[in-house]
């Protein structure tokens, strides 16, 4: 019965979500004020995330080649594959599900905080009365922003996680330079770096959308806000797992 | 002209309106009074289609708003302003902004046309020199009086208050309920405003709806309350000690 109820919550929770996002995918009422939205997420999702991104990819950087160094004991394993093994990790799980799952965190509860302040303060209401959309003015351009910014932190991710590896090596002595960038040149797939893009697109939707979600219908008062910001982290972490496990049996098997 | 057409609205096993029948007209300010949980703020969202009536009508002008598409409220929508009990002003814009928002999204003014309709909406409210400040920096009545602004920017034909004095002290609830008097009759307005505050009915109400356990149990003017031998109505109307000593000096 217990199990019953649960199916039947989980599935109305589902079918709202996608109720809601058939809202959100429509026509934008003003192209230049949309526009300018974009932008404004543009700003607060992906810019103000270059920091946190930035940090702690040179510092995952710099221990993963460390640990892989301090490990790789025997000596019939090449130096080189240090280098390689800190370009693939960066590259398929740490710039794509790893950042991911930082941005959930900061990305996720400010959008749900957001959405749901505005919600019991009844802006969401006041919108809806001037005759807009307010699913599809509020959530359309934070998913179009992340689209844009999830990509590039990965890739600035990658790049600075394998900058923070370079100079462990060159301060620690670890790895010599030289094998470190034979190892990063080593074996190159470049659809890997596709294959990272794609989930990093996958990520950026389900941050933006789930913590959107939650924020939209919170009800209540500053407590559930809260709420809605924990519930909108946990589930945005929970589905890119799950994703991050499809899309890697999809694309690389 | 805005009709109520017996509307039923219940949340679970609760009725909060029953079989509610009421005519709001043009250019009068029209009152809904009732206790808490008597069920007019349902009765409000009901009508502006925040809330969705089980049965019933309710008609715009002799437009069907309940069963129209979500392309044809939203156009419905674009007609109406809305005063908000917290003022649900928009914390991220300033003054300006919150009031240029429905003329960005609804007009193709110009810039300069948008920003004389701003002042002029301003000054109609008696508020100078605070366009560039945000909600946060303005009094409570300020926000009532931009929230107001904001409601009449696109010349509304209809013009809902939900409880638009509360938290406000008696002078300022005073110029809130003659300004909301005056922009009814200036622009013809169908002004239907909700509140528990007989000071307002009294200084604004031109038609008054008395809401007690969902259904409208009274209708009639300020005049009338005094002569209504209506108990549930007396109760409410006259609770404290110095009403009860005006109603019975009047009588």
């Amino acid at each position: 019965m217990l199990l019953l109820c649960t199916d039947m919550r989980l599935l109305s929770t589902i079918g709202k979500y996608l109720v809601l996002m058939s809202t959100v995918f429509t026509k934008p009422v003003g192209s230049r004020i949309f526009f300018k939205r974009v932008f404004q997420e543009v700003e607060q999702i992906g810019m103000d995330s270059i920091w946190i991104v930035s940090i702690v990819s040179v510092f995952m950087g710099g221990v993963l080649t460390l640990q892989v160094a301090i490990n790789f004991t025997a000596p019939y394993i090449p130096q080189y594959l240090i280098g390689l093994s800190a370009r693939d990790t960066m590259i398929l799980e740490f710039s794509s599900t790893i950042i991911c799952l930082i941005l959930a965190g900061k990305v996720g509860s400010n959008i749900a905080s957001e959405i749901g302040t505005m919600r019991i303060t009844e802006q969401i209401d006041a919108l809806e009365i001037m005759g807009v959309n307010s699913a599809n003015y509020l959530i359309l351009p934070k998913i179009i922003a992340a689209l844009i910014s999830f990509p590039i932190l990965s890739l600035l991710s990658t790049i600075l996680g394998i900058a923070g590896g370079y100079v462990i090596s060159a301060a620690t002595g670890v790895v010599t330079i030289y094998d470190y960038v034979y190892g990063l040149n080593y074996m190159f797939v470049p659809f890997y770096v596709t294959y990272s893009l794609i989930k990093m697109c996958v990520f950026a939707v389900i941050i933006t959308s789930v913590s959107s979600f939650h924020g939209f219908y919170t009800q209540g008062g500053a407590l559930e806000v809260g709420k809605s910001s924990t519930k909108a982290v946990v589930y945005s972490i929970i589905l890119i797992l799950l994703f991050n496990l499809i899309l890697t049996q999809l694309l690389l098997t | 002209m805005i009709e109520v057409r017996n509307v039923n609205k219940s949340f679970g096993d609760q009725q909060v309106l029953k079989n509610i029948n009421a005519t709001f007209e043009a250019g009068k300010v029209s009152m809904i009074i009732g206790r808490s949980g008597s069920g007019k703020t349902v009765l409000l969202k009901s009508i502006i289609g925040l809330h969705k009536p089980e049965t019933g009508d309710i008609f715009f002008d002799d437009r069907e708003f309940i069963r129209a598409n979500i392309k044809f409220k939203r156009e419905i929508r674009q007609e109406i302003g809305m005063v908000f009990q917290g003022g649900a002003l928009f914390t991220s814009l300033t003054v300006e902004e919150n009031i240029v928002f429905p003329l960005n999204l609804f007009t193709t003014m110009s810039k300069a046309e948008k920003l004389n309709r701003v002042n002029f909406c301003l000054e109609r409210v008696n508020i100078q020199n605070a366009n560039g400040m945000y909600p946060s920096e303005i009094s409570g009545g300020m926000q009532k009086r931009v929230a107001i602004a904001r409601a009449i920017a696109l010349n509304p034909k209809y013009l809902f208050c939900d409880e638009p004095n509360s938290g406000l002290d008696p002078q300022t609830a005073i110029l809130i309920d003659q300004l909301i008097g005056e922009i009814t009759k200036e622009y013809n307005i169908t002004t239907i405003v909700n509140t528990h505050d007989m000071n307002s009915v009294m200084e604004a109400g031109d038609s008054i709806n008395f809401i007690h356990e969902g259904q409208n149990w009274w209708q009639g003017g300020r005049e009338d309350i005094f002569n209504s031998d209506n108990k549930e109505l007396n109760d409410f109307v006259f609770a404290s000690e110095l009403c009860k000593k005006i109603h019975k000096t009047t009588k």
